[in-house]
């Protein structure tokens, strides 16, 4: 019987995977994350301790955009490529001279709120949310394919300029903080570069909005499914356990009460699994 | 009565192993693959805890065993299941 299960959950594995591959739009993943939502939590968050609001700049959107690129070509999820290329320089070329500056990233969270509660509960990424010296704000959100995994990815990025429509050519080195975990807080950068302008393509318009409504969604089936199946395997060793105490029956069998409580532990354990993750 | 106390002391490592991979799991919770990793830890762990707990009260038959391995293999099947197709 147990290995019917696992024969099971196996095949039901492989036929997510397969109808996913042929009818995404029947069985998916929804997705509803905007720039205008983002921008609009972002500040609720910042007014709510007194800070002033953030400017959606095009150039910093540019630079996210750019960035969310460069990481779905040359698949990595990380604050600097395997180039060495940190987001400062994409922030240099997009032609914003900044005086300082940061970076947020998510990926594979299904709406706007999720992404800025996880970013608000996590300490280092709430640090750039809440910075006071930052008056500008970009993002991007953008869908692809990252180490084989369908993703959506919303880069965030902060800045504050002193020159606004100017790039200087040897500008001073310059020290910012990137607030994350990965990277430790405020690493020192040193930027001697000039920007090179490149900033020839709007993002706004393609990359301000992923929205996905397939009509399953895969994360809530799957979950519903798994956590129905263990509580049906619960509730039958419970009550195997019960009949064979109440009868006295004597068997070669493994423990039922070992059984229940691994079966617990697994359901917590898979409670914490989240889909969204951030950098 | 010894039996009794095989059962309690047993019982009671297993509570700590489990309570202890479920930490493990919560907290590589930003990587995929550590937690197919320590998801196949805990399987592997409760699975050897079970045979090591019958072999100790002697009744470690392949029955038992088989029963043993299913339930890691379902368990296994489950974290798949969340973790990479969720």
């Amino acid at each position: 019987m147990m290995l019917f299960y696992v024969l099971l959950l196996a095949l039901f594995n492989f036929g997510f995977r397969y109808v996913h591959a042929q009818y995404p739009s029947v069985l998916g993943y929804a997705t509803d994350i905007r720039v205008r939502e983002l921008l609009d939590l972002t500040n609720k968050k910042r007014s709510a301790i007194g800070l002033s609001q953030l400017k959606l700049d095009e150039k910093l959107s540019l630079a996210a955009a750019k960035k969310a690129q460069d990481m779905f070509s040359h698949d990595y999820w990380s604050h600097t490529s395997p180039q060495g290329k940190s987001p400062w320089e994409f922030i240099i070329a997009s032609g914003y001279e900044y005086t300082m500056a940061g970076e947020n990233l998510a990926k594979n969270f299904s709406n706007s709120d999720g992404v800025v509660e996880a970013w608000m509960a996590s300490p280092t990424h709430k640090d750039n949310i809440v910075k006071p010296g930052y008056r500008d704000i970009g993002f991007a959100i953008v869908n692809g394919v990252l180490n084989g995994e369908e993703t959506t990815l919303v880069v965030q990025m902060f800045g504050a300029t002193n020159k606004k429509d100017s790039i200087a050519l040897n500008p001073e080195p310059l020290t910012v903080g990137l607030q994350t975990e990965t990277l430790g807080d405020q690493v020192p950068i040193n930027v001697f570069e000039a920007a090179s302008p490149e900033a020839s393509y709007s993002p706004m318009s393609t990359l301000s909005s992923v929205i996905q409504a397939p009509k399953i969604n895969i994360p809530t089936v799957t979950r519903d499914i798994v956590f129905i199946f263990l509580g049906f395997l619960i509730a039958i060793l419970t009550i195997d356990a019960f009949v064979v105490s109440k009868r006295n029956i004597i068997r070669v069998a493994g423990h039922n009460g070992a059984h229940i409580m691994f079966l617990f532990a697994l359901c917590f354990a898979l409670f914490l699994v989240k889909r969204g993750v951030l950098l | 009565m010894k039996r009794k106390w095989i059962e309690v002391v047993n019982l009671s490592i297993l509570a700590v192993i489990l309570l202890l991979t479920v930490f493990l799991f919560w907290q590589v919770r930003d990587s995929r693959v550590m937690q197919i990793i320590v998801g196949l830890l805990l399987s592997l762990l409760y699975v050897t805890w079970g045979l090591i707990h019958h072999a100790m009260l002697g009744d470690l038959y392949p029955k038992v065993v088989v029963e043993y391995l299913l339930v890691g293999a379902i368990a296994m099947t489950l974290i798949f299941t969340v973790v990479w197709v969720n």
